[in-house]
C-alpha cells in the first residue's frame, strides 16, 4: 500500500497550481459566475486551450488520439487542481473513456482530439420524462434507415445541451427485445436538423449561485428529436449493447477527482471560515459541539478523498470493479449533504442569505449548496441505485 | 500512490488468513473465554514459528524489521477470527521496547516475544480512564537507588500471563520541560503488585493492578526520566492503529456472516436478502468497514514512514468506534433473535466490536484531538495534505 505521490507527481501537482495562479485570472472566474452560458466565453476557451497545450487533458488517454499515454494519477492531479476553482479540466467526465474502450477506431480518431482541445463538447441524454432511476425503460426510439437512424423523443436534463457539440444519447432500437437488450448509444451532432434545445431553470437561477456551489447551475434543458438522422457510423458500440456500454462509460468517467471534490469542499470552506471569522467576538470554532462536528466531518471527507485513490488504484491495476465506483458515487454525496446541512446549524440565520444579499457570506455559498447539494445523490444514479448495484454486484444478494 | 495492499502484504494477509482459519474455531474462542490463562501456548507458539511475533521486531533482536503495517495486516486476520492471543498487548509493549529501550532490555526480551517466551504488557490508564498525562497520578516516589511504586492501574490486557508490563507512571510534576511521566517495565510478579481481574464484554483477560511498594530501579527504566510522555504517545498511536485492524477485521468476518444469512432465511417467501431494506443496510456495512479500513491503513503507511500521524490514527479509531459498532448492530437485526442466543456464535464478534471501540480512545477523545489539529493552528487547511503544524 502506497498513500503518497512520486517526487514528478508533486512537480506536476505544483506546476499546475502555478499555472492556474498565473492563468486562472478574473476574467475566467467571471465568465463562469454568468454561469448561464456554461462559461464558455473567449476567456474561458482561451484558458482550455492553454491546459491543452500544456499536455495536461487526458494524461491517461492513448498518444495515438492525442493523450499522453500517461498514469490516471496524474491526470487526476490535475483535475484535482481544476476542480477545487470549480473547473471541470483534465478528462474526467468528459465521455472520452466510453469512447476509448467501446469506439471505433473512426470514432476514436474523431472525437478524442477534439475533446483533448475543447472543440468538442458533450452533453449527456439519458434521462426522460418517463425514465429516470429506471432508465431501462427509455422510449427515444432510433430506427435504422439505410445508413442512417432516425431518431425520436425527448430527454431531460441535458445540461450541456445549450453549449455542446455532440449529445451522447441512449435511444431504443428494439422495441421488442427485453428492456436492456434493445438499447443502443449514438454521438450525435447538436446541429443535426430536428433538435429543438429548452431550457429549464433551477432553483439556483435567482440570483445565480456563487462558482463552485455544489450543483450551482442556473440552467439545464429538455432536449426534442424530431426526424433526426445519424449516420450508424455514429453509433458507439454494438447494437442493442448499449445498456452495457453506457454502464461502462458512466463507470469509467465518475473515477476521478470531481466526484469527491464536489462533496468535501465545504469541508474545508467551513473550517477555514471559523478559523478566520467570527460573529462579534464569539468564534463558533470554540463551542465544543461544533469543534466534535467538524471532526466528525473531517474524517468523513477523508474516506470520500480514500474511496477516490481506491477507484483510481483499481484503474492503474487494470479496473476490475465490482462495488467500489458505487461505493464512492454513495458515501460522497451523502456526506456532502451532512457537512451542508451542518453548515446551515453552526452560521445559524447567516446560512439563509443568498449571493446577491447584504451581509451574505461567501458570496451566499453555504445557502447556495443547501439547495444544491443533494442534487449529487441523485444525478447519474441516485443512491439508492448505487446501493442495490452494492448489494447484488458487490455482495452478491439476489434480487427481489 | 496505489493505496491497495501490494503483492507481498497479501500473499502474507492470505497466509494469516488459511493458517487462522484453520487453527481457530468458534469452539476455541469459546473455551479460551472460560480459560484461566485465557491463550492456547500451542498456538501462541505456532504463531512464533511462523515469524509473525517478530515481523515488525528489528533483525538484530530476531525479528524481520517489516514496517508496521505487516502487522496491521495480521492483526487484522486476527480479529477476523477473534485469535484469542495475546499478541496485542505483547507488540505495543514490545515494539515500544524496541524504540526506546537500553540495549540491555532490547537484548533481554526482543528475541525472547520473537520466540514465544514472552508475553508482555502494558499500563497507563488510571481511574480517569482519559489518555493524556494529567490523568497519570500515581507517583513512583524516589528511594535509594530506585523509585517505590504506590498506586492503581486499570484496565490492564492480559496481566494475568505478562512476563513484562511496560507501566507509564509520574515521577515527577508536569513542567515546561516534560510532563513529568516515566515509563517502568515492571515484573507482573514482582513483591508489591496484586491484580484483581476485570469481567468485560469481551470476556476478554484484562485487570486492574495495584502497586504497593513496588520497588523498580534505573535498570527497569524505559526512555528518558520525566520526559516518557512522547513515547508513551507513540506507543498508543501504535497501539490504536493495531487496534483498529482487529476491528476492522472482526467487522468483516461479522458482516460477512449477516450477508450469507440473509441470502439464505426466507421470509415472506423470499430469501431476506432479498428485500431491498436489508440490501441497503449490507451495503451500508460495506461501506462503514471499508471506510474503516482505508482510513486505518493510511495511518499505518504514515506511520512507517515516520510522518506525523496522530490525526490519522484518531480519524480511524473515531470512525471505527462509531461505524464498526453500527456494523455489528446491524449483523445482529438481520439475524433476528437467532444472535442474542448463546449457542450461535454471532455474539463472540458483536461483544469484542464493541469492547475494542470503548478503549485506547472514544470517539469523543479522538475527535477533540482531531478538531484541535484542524482548529486550533492558524493557516488553512486542505483535505490531503498535512493540517497546519
Amino acid at each position: 500500500m502506497d498513500f503518497g505521490y512520486t517526487p514528478e507527481q508533486e512537480t506536476l501537482r505544483r506546476e499546475v497550481q502555478e499555472f492556474i495562479a498565473e492563468h486562472v485570472t478574473d476574467d475566467v472566474l467571471g465568465e463562469l459566475e454568468t454561469a448561464e452560458e456554461g462559461g464558455r466565453g473567449v476567456h474561458y476557451r482561451e484558458l482550455i486551450r492553454k491546459v491543452a497545450e500544456r499536455q495536461w487533458i487526458g494524461i491517461s488517454w492513448p498518444k495515438e488520439y492525442g493523450g499522453q499515454g500517461g498514469s490516471r494519477i496524474e491526470q487526476y492531479i490535475v483535475e484535482e487542481e481544476f476542480a477545487r476553482l470549480g473547473i471541470a479540466v483534465g478528462g474526467a467526465g468528459s465521455g472520452a473513456p466510453a469512447i476509448l474502450a467501446a469506439g471505433t477506431e473512426e470514432q476514436k480518431r474523431h472525437f478524442i482530439p477534439g475533446l483533448i482541445s475543447g472543440e468538442i463538447i458533450f452533453a449527456l441524454g439519458f434521462t426522460e420524462p418517463q425514465a429516470g432511476a429506471d432508465l431501462a425503460g427509455l422510449q427515444c426510439r432510433a430506427v435504422r434507415d439505410g445508413d442512417e437512424y432516425v431518431i425520436n423523443g425527448q430527454k431531460m436534463y441535458t445540461s450541456a445541451a445549450h453549449y455542446a457539440t455532440h449529445i451522447y444519447l441512449m435511444a431504443r432500437t428494439d422495441p421488442d427485445a427485453p428492456r436492456h437488450r434493445g438499447i443502443s448509444i449514438f454521438l450525435v451532432p447538436m446541429d443535426a436538423p430536428g433538435i429543438t434545445v429548452r431550457p429549464l431553470w433551477t432553483i439556483q437561477s435567482d440570483p445565480p449561485a456563487p462558482i463552485g456551489t455544489t450543483y450551482g447551475m442556473a440552467r439545464t434543458n429538455e432536449t426534442f428529436f424530431e426526424d433526426v438522422r445519424v449516420p450508424a457510423s455514429m453509433m458507439l458500440g454494438e447494437e442493442n449493447s448499449g445498456w452495457y456500454v453506457g454502464a461502462m462509460g458512466l463507470n469509467l468517467d465518475r473515477v476521478g477527482a470531481s466526484r469527491y471534490l464536489i462533496s468535501v469542499r465545504r469541508d474545508e470552506d467551513i473550517v477555514n471560515w471559523v478559523k478566520e471569522n467570527d460573529f462579534g467576538g464569539h468564534s463558533p470554532a470554540d463551542d465544543p459541539a461544533v469543534r466534535d462536528k467538524l471532526a466528525e466531518l473531517w474524517t468523513e471527507a477523508q474516506v470520500c478523498r480514500l474511496m477516490t485513490m481506491r477507484s483510481m488504484s483499481l484503474v492503474e491495476r487494470g479496473g476490475n470493479f465490482t462495488y467500489e465506483g458505487s461505493a464512492e458515487k454513495v458515501w460522497a454525496p451523502e456526506h456532502g449533504v451532512h457537512t451542508t446541512e451542518t453548515i446551515t446549524q453552526i452560521l445559524g440565520p447567516y446560512a439563509q442569505l443568498l449571493s446577491s444579499s447584504e451581509e451574505a457570506i461567501e458570496n451566499g455559498l453555504f445557502a447556495h449548496n443547501v439547495m444544491g447539494a443533494f442534487q449529487s445523490g441523485i444525478n447519474h444514479g441516485s443512491v439508492q441505485v448505487m446501493r442495490d448495484q452494492m448489494a447484488r454486484r458487490g455482495l452478491g444478494m439476489p434480487r427481489g | 500512490m496505489d493505496i491497495l495492499p501490494s503483492e507481498e502484504e497479501q500473499l502474507l494477509k492470505n497466509a494469516a488468513r488459511e493458517f487462522l482459519e484453520a487453527e481457530v474455531s468458534t469452539a476455541l474462542v469459546r473455551e479460551m473465554e472460560l480459560d484461566e490463562i485465557g491463550y492456547p501456548p500451542a498456538l501462541w507458539q505456532q504463531m512464533a514459528d511462523l515469524g509473525w511475533l517478530g515481523l515488525a521486531i528489528p533483525e538484530e533482536y530476531g525479528g524481520q524489521g517489516l514496517p508496521l503495517a505487516y502487522m496491521g495486516l495480521v492483526m487484522e486476520e486476527l480479529g477476523r477470527v477473534l485469535a484469542p492471543v495475546p499478541l496485542h498487548s505483547t507488540m505495543v509493549a514490545a515494539l515500544t521496547v524496541a524504540e526506546a529501550g537500553t540495549e540491555a532490555q532490547k537484548r533481554e526480551l526482543l528475541p525472547a516475544v520473537c520466540s514465544g517466551g514472552m508475553v508482555m504488557t502494558w499500563a497507563v490508564t488510571e481511574r480517569d480512564p482519559r489518555l493524556i498525562p494529567s490523568a497519570i497520578a500515581e507517583q513512583a516516589q524516589p528511594d535509594g537507588d530506585g523509585w517505590v511504586l504506590n498506586g492503581v492501574k486499570m484496565f490492564v490486557e492480559n496481566f494475568n500471563v505478562a512476563r513484562r508490563c511496560l507501566a507509564a507512571v509520574r515521577t515527577a510534576p508536569a513542567s515546561e520541560d516534560n510532563e513529568g511521566i516515566s515509563l517502568f517495565l515492571i515484573d507482573p510478579n514482582g513483591v508489591g503488585v496484586s491484580q484483581t481481574p476485570l469481567v468485560t464484554i469481551a470476556k476478554d483477560k484484562q485487570s486492574r493492578v495495584s502497586f504497593d511498594g513496588l520497588r523498580v530501579t534505573g535498570a527497569d527504566l524505559v526512555g528518558e526520566l520525566h520526559n516518557g510522555w512522547p513515547v508513551v504517545e507513540r506507543m498508543l498511536e501504535r497501539a490504536t492503529a493495531l487496534l483498529c485492524c482487529q476491528m476492522v477485521g472482526a467487522t468483516r468476518k461479522d458482516a460477512e456472516m449477516a450477508i450469507e444469512y440473509a441470502k439464505n432465511r426466507v421470509a415472506f417467501g423470499r430469501p431476506i436478502g432479498s428485500f431491498q431494506s436489508i440490501q441497503h443496510l449490507c451495503a451500508d456495512m460495506l461501506l462503514h468497514t471499508d471506510g474503516a479500513q482505508l482510513l486505518t491503513y493510511e495511518a499505518l503507511w504514515k506511520m512507517d514512514r515516520g510522518l506525523p500521524a496522530g490525526v490519522e490514527v484518531s480519524q480511524a479509531k473515531a470512525f471505527a468506534n462509531e461505524k464498526c459498532e453500527a456494523v455489528v448492530r446491524s449483523s445482529q437485526v438481520i439475524h433476528g433473535g437467532i444472535g442474542f442466543m448463546m449457542e450461535f456464535d454471532l455474539h463472540l464478534w458483536l461483544r469484542r466490536v464493541s469492547a475494542w471501540s470503548m478503549r485506547l480512545g472514544t470517539t469523543f477523545d479522538h475527535r477533540a484531538k482531531i478538531a484541535s489539529a484542524l482548529l486550533d493552528k492558524p493557516g488553512k487547511v486542505r483535505l490531503g495534505l498535512p493540517l497546519p503544524a
